[in-house]
C-alpha cells in the first residue's frame, strides 16, 4: 500500500462521514490518488466513461426497478396482500404472517428491499396498526425485515452487481437466492408464530374457500409475472437484461390492459421514479468503477489474498471470517458500497480457497441485506422509522429477534453450501 | 431565479424520463426483432448504453436532488447547525478542487476520443463522452452556488430523505 493510496481512502472515508454523497466521495478521492501518484488525471474520465458504456449487463438494473413500478402503478398490492390474506391470515398472527408472504411473492417482482418496503410499508401499517392489533413498532419492524427477502428471491438488483464483479452467471446466482430466501421467509414465519402464541397476536377472519378462486384470478397477472421472467431467463430464449425488458413490458402491459388503473400520467411517473433510483445506484456503481481502477493498480485484491493465504485459512474459517465483516461493516456502511468495494477485495480469496462463485455471492448478498436491518445504518430502518412513524429505538428493539433468526439462516447456508447450489445444480450448473 | 431553477430541474427531469423510456423502447425493438423476425439489431445495443451512460451523469448533475442522494449522514444530521455548515463547506471545497483540477485533462480525454465511433450509430465517441464533462462542469457549479449559501451560514439542514434515497438494494 503507496503513500497515495493511503490517501485517497482518507479522503474517501473522511468525506463520506463529512456527509458527501458516497459516489462523489470515491470519484474525488481518486482524483487525488492520480494527483499524487503522477498518472494523468483524465484517466478517471476514462475508466467511468468506458467502464460505464462498456457493462451493458448492469442495463438489467433501471428494467427490473422499472419493472417493479409498473406493477405498482397497478393497484397490484391491494390484490396481492388480500390473495396473502386469503392464504394465512386464518392463522395466528394472520396479518403478520401475511407481511411476509406478500415480500416473499413480491420479490418474485422486485429485485429490491427498499422498493418493496416502500411500496407495501404504508399499506401494511395501516392494516396491521388498525384497531391496536400490534403495535406500529412490530409492523414495522416485520416489513423491514421480510422486505429483505426481496433481493435474495430473484430478481434482484446486488445480485446483478455480483453477476459483474465476478463475472458469475446471472441465471445461477438467481437460482441459487430462490431457497435461502425461502428459508429465511420461513424463519421469520416461525418467529412470527412462536411470538403470536405469546403476544397473543389477533386472527383474520377466515375467507371462504369459495371465494379463493376469484381472489387467486384478481392477483394472476402479478403472479406470473416471475413465471414468465423465469421461463425466458432458462429457456435461453432471451439474455438476462432483455429478460428484465420483458418482465418491465409484461408489467406495462399487466398493469394497462388487466388492471385498467393506469393512466399516461402513472406510467410517467414510473418512468420518473425508476429513473431517478438508476441515477442514484448508477453514481454508486460510477465511483466504484474509478475507485476500483485504483484498487487494482495498487494490487489490493492479491495482497490480501496473500495475507489471508499465509495465515493458511481454511474454506470454513475464510467464510466465517467473511460473514463477520460483512456484518459489521454493514452496520457502518452502505450495501451496494460494500457489494461493489469490499467484495471484490474477498472474492480471489475464496476463490482460490475453493469456495464456490455462486454460493460466495448469494452469501455476500444476504449478509448486505441483513447490513440494511442492522443499527446504526440500516436504509430500511431509516425508512421504516419514517413510514411507520415510530423510533429508531423501538423499531430496533422489534428487529432483533428477527436478526437473530436471519443470521443462524445465513450460518446454515454459509456452511451446508448444498442449501444454495442445489437449485442452481438442478438447472445445470457445474459448480 | 427560484421559478426559473424549478422549471428547469423538471425539464431535467423530463429528459432523464425520457432517456429510460428510450432505453425500454430500444430493448423491446430488439426482442421483437430478434425473436419474431430472427433479424439481429445491433444498433438497440449500442442505444441503450449510451442511454445508460447519459442517464446517470445527466441525472447526477440536473435532476437529483441533495436529499436524494446517498450519502453517510448519521453524523451530518446529529450535529449542531454551525458544524454541519463546517462539514459541508469542506466537502464543497474538496469537489470543486479536486473535479476542477481534474477538468482539463478530463476533456482533453473527452476530445480525444473524437477518433473513434460508435460502431453501428456511427456518433463521434467525443459527443458521446461529452456528458462527463457537462458533468463536471455541472457539479462544480453546483458546489459553487451551495458553497456561497454556506458561506452566508445558511443551514444545508439534515442530510438524506430516507423515503426518496434508493440505492437500489
Amino acid at each position: 500500500m503507496t503513500l497515495a493510496f493511503g490517501l485517497c481512502l482518507i479522503a474517501i472515508v473522511a468525506l463520506s462521514l463529512l456527509g458527501l454523497p458516497i459516489g462523489h466521495a470515491m470519484i474525488a478521492g481518486s482524483i487525488l490518488y492520480l494527483f499524487v501518484k503522477g498518472i494523468d488525471p483524465g484517466t478517471a474520465a476514462e475508466q467511468l466513461l468506458n467502464g460505464m458504456y462498456s457493462s451493458f449487463l448492469l442495463l438489467a438494473i433501471p428494467l427490473f426497478i422499472l419493472a417493479a413500478e409498473f406493477m405498482n402503478a397497478g393497484a397490484i398490492m391491494d390484490r396481492l396482500l388480500r390473495f396473502c390474506n386469503a392464504l394465512v391470515g386464518r392463522f395466528r398472527g394472520g396479518l403478520a404472517h401475511v407481511n411476509v408472504v406478500q415480500s416473499i411473492i413480491f420479490a418474485g417482482m422486485s429485485g429490491s428491499a427498499l422498493a418493496d418496503a416502500a411500496s407495501s410499508g404504508k399499506l401494511m401499517q395501516s392494516l396491521m396498526t388498525r384497531d391496536g392489533r400490534y403495535t406500529p413498532a412490530f409492523a414495522a419492524a416485520l416489513t423491514a425485515v421480510s422486505s429483505v427477502i426481496g433481493p435474495i428471491i430473484p430478481p434482484s438488483i446486488p445480485m446483478v452487481l455480483y453477476a459483474l464483479i465476478s463475472d458469475t452467471s446471472i441465471g445461477y446466482l438467481f437460482l441459487g437466492g430462490v431457497i435461502p430466501g425461502l428459508l429465511i421467509g420461513a424463519s421469520q414465519m416461525g418467529l412470527i408464530a412462536i411470538t403470536a402464541r405469546r403476544r397473543n397476536f389477533p386472527v383474520e377472519a377466515k375467507i371462504p374457500l369459495r371465494e379463493l378462486p376469484r381472489i387467486t384470478w384478481e392477483a394472476f397477472p402479478a403472479l406470473l409475472m416471475p413465471v414468465i421472467l423465469f421461463g425466458l431467463l432458462y429457456s435461453g430464449i432471451t439474455t438476462p437484461t432483455e429478460a428484465a425488458a420483458a418482465a418491465a413490458a409484461y408489467a406495462l402491459l399487466a398493469s394497462v390492459l388487466l388492471y385498467r388503473s393506469v393512466g399516461l400520467r402513472d406510467i410517467y411517473n414510473s418512468l420518473n421514479t425508476s429513473a431517478r433510483i438508476t441515477i442514484s445506484i448508477g453514481m454508486l456503481i460510477a465511483g466504484a468503477m474509478v475507485f476500483n481502477y485504483v484498487v487494482t493498480v495498487e494490487n489490493i485484491p492479491k495482497s490480501v489474498a496473500a495475507i489471508l493465504q499465509a495465515y493458511q485459512l481454511s474454506p470454513f474459517t475464510f467464510l466465517l471470517f467473511a460473514n463477520i465483516l460483512l456484518l459489521v461493516l454493514g452496520c457502518f456502511l452502505e450495501g451496494t458500497t460494500i457489494l461493489l468495494v469490499i467484495v471484490p477485495v474477498l472474492l480471489p480469496t475464496a476463490i482460490a480457497l475453493g469456495i464456490d462463485p455462486v454460493h460466495f455471492g448469494v452469501v455476500c448478498v444476504v449478509n448486505i441485506m441483513i447490513g440494511l436491518v442492522t443499527p446504526p445504518y440500516g436504509l430500511l430502518l431509516f425508512l421504516m422509522v419514517k413510514i411507520g412513524q415510530v423510533s429508531l429505538t423501538e423499531l430496533v428493539r422489534e428487529v432483533l429477534p428477527f436478526l437473530w433468526a436471519m443470521i443462524i439462516a445465513l450460518a446454515l447456508m454459509t456452511f451446508v453450501p448444498e442449501i444454495v447450489l442445489w437449485l442452481p445444480r438442478v438447472f445445470g450448473y457445474k459448480g | 431565479m427560484q421559478s426559473l431553477g424549478a422549471w428547469l430541474r423538471r425539464r431535467a427531469e423530463n429528459v432523464a424520463a425520457a432517456m429510460l423510456a428510450v432505453m425500454f423502447a430500444a430493448f423491446i425493438i430488439q426482442i421483437v426483432f430478434r425473436y419474431f423476425f430472427n433479424f439481429p439489431t445491433g444498433w438497440t445495443t449500442e442505444l441503450t448504453v449510451i442511454m445508460w451512460l447519459w442517464l446517470v451523469l445527466w441525472g447526477s448533475a440536473f435532476v437529483l436532488g441533495e436529499k436524494e442522494e446517498i450519502r453517510f449522514d448519521l453524523i451530518y444530521s446529529a450535529v449542531r447547525p454551525r458544524v454541519r455548515i463546517g462539514m459541508a463547506i469542506v466537502c464543497a471545497l474538496a469537489i470543486i478542487g479536486l473535479y476542477g483540477a481534474s477538468l482539463p485533462a478530463s476533456y482533453s480525454y473527452v476530445t480525444f476520443m473524437k477518433v473513434e465511433k460508435a460502431s453501428y450509430l456511427k456518433i463521434r465517441m467525443d459527443w458521446l463522452y461529452s456528458i462527463y464533462v457537462i458533468f463536471l462542469v455541472a457539479i462544480i457549479v453546483r458546489y459553487l452556488w451551495l458553497l456561497s449559501r454556506l458561506l452566508r451560514g445558511e443551514d444545508p439542514e439534515a442530510g438524506t430523505d430516507p423515503t426518496k434515497v434508493s440505492s437500489g438494494l
